[in-house]
């Protein structure tokens, strides 16, 4: 009966697991979805831009990180191939980075650390220029060169300077952080970057027409001011270039604003249109103003007298320089520069002229000028740089931030352009007469040119990276319809020998591990001590011959079945 | 190697539950059905609790020490030790020795307790990358919890079970039964108002764990002399 008894428990036992075996599984299933990240720092971080130039590739090529962290303090000769580098720009050595670099070393990844000052938006700070000085010639390494593991730029903060002290001590102590031996792990988890299939270059044209006298059949001359308002940098996501070209916008808008008060009274209205155009593509040999011009109508092309471009006019203080691409013996270039000079002279600074051929073979565009010169236009480009830019560079870097940036130039800048155009317009050249004075109503509005120049100091501008609605551009847009009467949109695609990869930014994900040695070493204290508390319990509940006939159980079965 | 991590600090945490349940006579006598109903009463508690809790108490912002707060959660805590006599006293079980039923009455009541208030932190906690000492502590908290539990048993049947006690020992059962049943509001008030950090707690705790369990174990043994 009892035989019975037991086996009917068994089979009701049996027959209540089984029915729990579907519930046990869905309880695991939902249970393993639950998500494993849970770093306690979590760190903005900032590619490096990745781009190929006719197929030849630059750039960090790679996005995603899953590795140690290791310093500089390294040992000589470790392998650093499963580890990232965390390098601080205060302690930057930059013949080591290129070392590396050129010798094609492998290497898991590259953390470079910026101090807080270079954060877009930051207006504090200390004296930076060696840090600026040094982060130029990084960035100059970086980009022209291909680099086969992920470089990524981190702001400075309390979380990284502990882990970076950690680090180094580790290291300094001979041990690097592998599997077994524990430390930091920075994991960055993106997909593999993709190339950005058609990047839109988006123009912005404001068209302010003149007033024709009455019986005046002929078409007016236009004057057009045009500055190119994207940038190009190491990072993508932190190339502001308030200088480069921040500043050329700004003054572009204020010289409009000024121009729309003059010409709202029918009385003032000058003689002459004005067009006013912001282009993209500026870093990529002015592609945008090219196909800008090309899109134009011929004969309002040919009615542009003179084009004023403007570049880079906000770090300067005593010289602005005039880049031409005609001779200067050129009439229309005399002219224009004599009204400069005249200007300038009345303002308290200098201009300067000079003169660069084109070469016609040479597909670089230097200045963007010379796209207007290429189709036969007059244009000289206004600037505070002497020599002109190579490919790339001073289009927005990382050392180009607001600090450097004085409100004071580009005011000058403005009053000098603005002030010329009107003695041209007006025909007042040569007399003396401010017609934007200071503390009149048409007076240079420094709080206009302060907020519109702190706005694009916090707006990165990379073309590739703009979508066809960015709010910049509707800003842009809805700026230039405030001042001007007509105001149209020009969306070409950036062809040519650029291609770019998106993935900009992503966030760093920072974990304190523990080595696989900790684990192992921890489960045997659990294990000495799960059986030391068995043995315990044994003795005090049954007997210390209880515990002895444990494990001599087998031996003493056979004894008795013999 | 973190659902290694996961790994050991599970055994630390269930692992005691299960050495105590087959090194002590206990498995010989069979008494897991009385461990499974006592976890079955500590759900049903927890549950009450919970609801006397959500009911009574005001959520505040900041961690501090309110003292009319602390004191509710204290008396709420004592349907903790209701919870206890109605596993100990009312329920029926097999023919077990009054000894063995206070241990796996506490065993399973404990074993309750580790499950709902440490496994799901543990899963979602432990196997991620990041590394922490807060699951080692909260296995060794599990332990001294465990031991608290078990005395808390032997005092709670030697109270309600037990008819026959010395009259000088009583007042001490009882005010050992009063500090561990309190021991929740007790941790609360060290971490909060003198601001003692995690570790510390937990060796208070052992330590405490250690010498109620043997104060209890003396006092049942003097309880025990007379019937013997």
């Amino acid at each position: 009966m009892a035989e019975e008894k037991n086996s009917k428990q068994r089979h009701h036992r049996s027959m209540f697991l089984e029915s729990m075996y579907p519930v046990v599984a869905l309880m695991l299933v939902l249970v393993a979805c639950v998500e494993l990240c849970d770093a306690a720092t979590v760190v903005d971080v900032y590619r490096l831009i990745q781009y190929d130039i006719s197929g030849a590739p630059f750039g960090s090529r790679f996005s995603s990180l899953n590795h140690h962290a290791a310093s500089l303090s390294f040992q000589h000769g470790a392998d650093l191939s499963r580890s990232v580098l965390i390098l601080p720009l205060r302690e930057l050595d930059i013949a080591f980075v290129q070392d590396y670099i050129s010798q094609k070393q492998s290497l898991g990844g590259l953390l470079i650390l910026l101090p807080q000052t270079f954060r877009p938006g930051n207006i504090g700070g200390g004296e930076t220029q060696g840090l600026r000085i040094l982060l130029a010639q990084l960035e100059k390494l970086l980009l022209h060169g291909n680099i086969p593991f992920p470089v990524y730029f981190a702001f400075e903060n309390e979380e990284t300077d502990t882990m970076l002290a950690d680090v180094k001590k580790n290291d300094a102590l001979g041990q690097q952080a592998t599997a077994t031996t524990g430390g930091y792990k920075l994991v960055i988890s993106v997909s593999e970057p993709r190339k950005i299939a058609s990047p839109t270059i988006t123009n912005i044209q404001g068209w302010l027409p003149g007033s024709r006298a009455d019986g005046d059949s002929n078409q007016l001359s236009t004057i057009a001011v045009v500055a190119s308002y994207d940038t190009f940098g190491a990072a993508p996501a932190l190339s502001v270039g308030s200088d480069s070209n921040g500043s050329g916008v700004v003054a572009l808008l204020e010289v409009a604003r000024l121009f729309s008060t003059l010409y709202s009274n029918p009385k003032t209205r000058g003689r002459y249109n004005l067009l006013f155009a912001l282009t993209s593509g500026g870093p990529y040999n002015y592609e945008g103003t090219q196909k800008w011009l090309k899109s134009l109508d011929q004969r309002m092309r040919e009615s542009i007298d003179y084009a004023i471009c403007l570049n880079s006019v906000g770090s300067w203080d005593n010289e602005l320089l005039v880049h031409v691409s005609k001779p200067p013996e050129n009439a229309y270039i005399k002219q224009i520069f004599e009204g400069f000079s005249n200007v300038a002279e009345d303002l308290g600074f200098q201009v300067s002229l000079k003169h660069k051929k084109i070469n016609i073979s040479n597909s670089r565009v230097a200045w963007e000028h010379e796209q207007f010169s290429r189709l036969r236009v007059t244009a000289a480009t206004v600037s505070e740089l002497l020599t002109p830019p190579e490919l790339l560079e001073s289009a927005g870097s990382l050392s180009d931030t607001r600090q450097h940036v004085n409100e004071d130039s580009i005011i000058k800048g403005v009053k000098l352009v603005a002030e010329s155009l009107a003695r041209h317009i007006y025909g007042h050249q040569g007399k003396d007469i401010q017609i934007f004075a200071d503390n009149s109503s048409l007076a240079v509005n420094r709080f206009y040119v302060k907020s519109w120049l702190d706005g694009l100091s916090q707006t990165p501008r990379v073309a590739p990276f703009l979508s066809k609605n960015e709010p910049l551009i509707m800003a842009l847009k809805k700026e230039l319809e405030d001042y001007t009467a007509e105001v149209s949109i020009q969306q070409e695609s950036l062809d040519g020998i650029f291609t770019f990869y998106d993935s900009t930014k992503a966030s760093l994900n920072i974990y304190q591990v523990a080595s696989v040695t900790f684990d192992l070493l921890l489960l045997l204290v659990l294990g000495s001590y799960l059986i030391m508390l068995f043995s315990f319990l044994v003795i005090t509940t049954r007997g210390l011959d209880d515990l002895i006939s444990i494990f001599r159980r087998p031996p003493s079965r056979k004894m008795k079945i013999a | 190697m973190t659902l290694f991590h996961f790994f050991n600090c599970a055994i630390l945490t269930f692992g005691p539950h299960a050495v105590y349940y087959s090194a002590t006579p206990l498995s010989e006598y069979d008494t897991l059905g009385t461990s499974v109903k006592a976890a079955v009463v500590y759900l049903a508690t927890a549950l009450v609790k919970l609801v006397c809790l959500a009911t009574f108490l005001q959520v505040s912002e900041t961690e501090v020490f309110d003292p009319y707060q602390e004191a509710l959660k204290a008396m709420i805590g004592f349907i903790d030790v209701a919870g206890l006599y109605f596993a100990l006293a009312q329920l029926t079980h097999r023919n077990i020795s009054q000894n063995h039923k206070f241990q796996a009455v506490g065993l399973g009541w404990a074993f309750a307790d580790s499950v709902l208030h440490r496994l799901a932190p543990l899963w979602v906690g432990a196997r991620g990358l990041e590394f922490t000492w807060d699951y080692v502590l909260q296995g060794l908290e599990a332990n001294a919890n465990l031991v608290f539990t078990i005395s808390l048993a032997a005092l709670g049947s030697l109270m309600w079970l037990r008819k026959n006690k010395p009259k000088t020992l009583i007042p001490i059962i009882y005010t050992c039964a009063v500090i561990i049943a309190t021991m929740p509001s007790i941790t609360s008030y060290l971490r909060r108002v003198m601001g003692w950090h995690f570790p510390k707690v937990v060796g208070f705790e052992l330590m405490t764990s250690l010498v109620m369990a043997f104060i209890s174990c003396q006092l049942f043994i003097l309880c025990q002399r007379p019937s013997l």
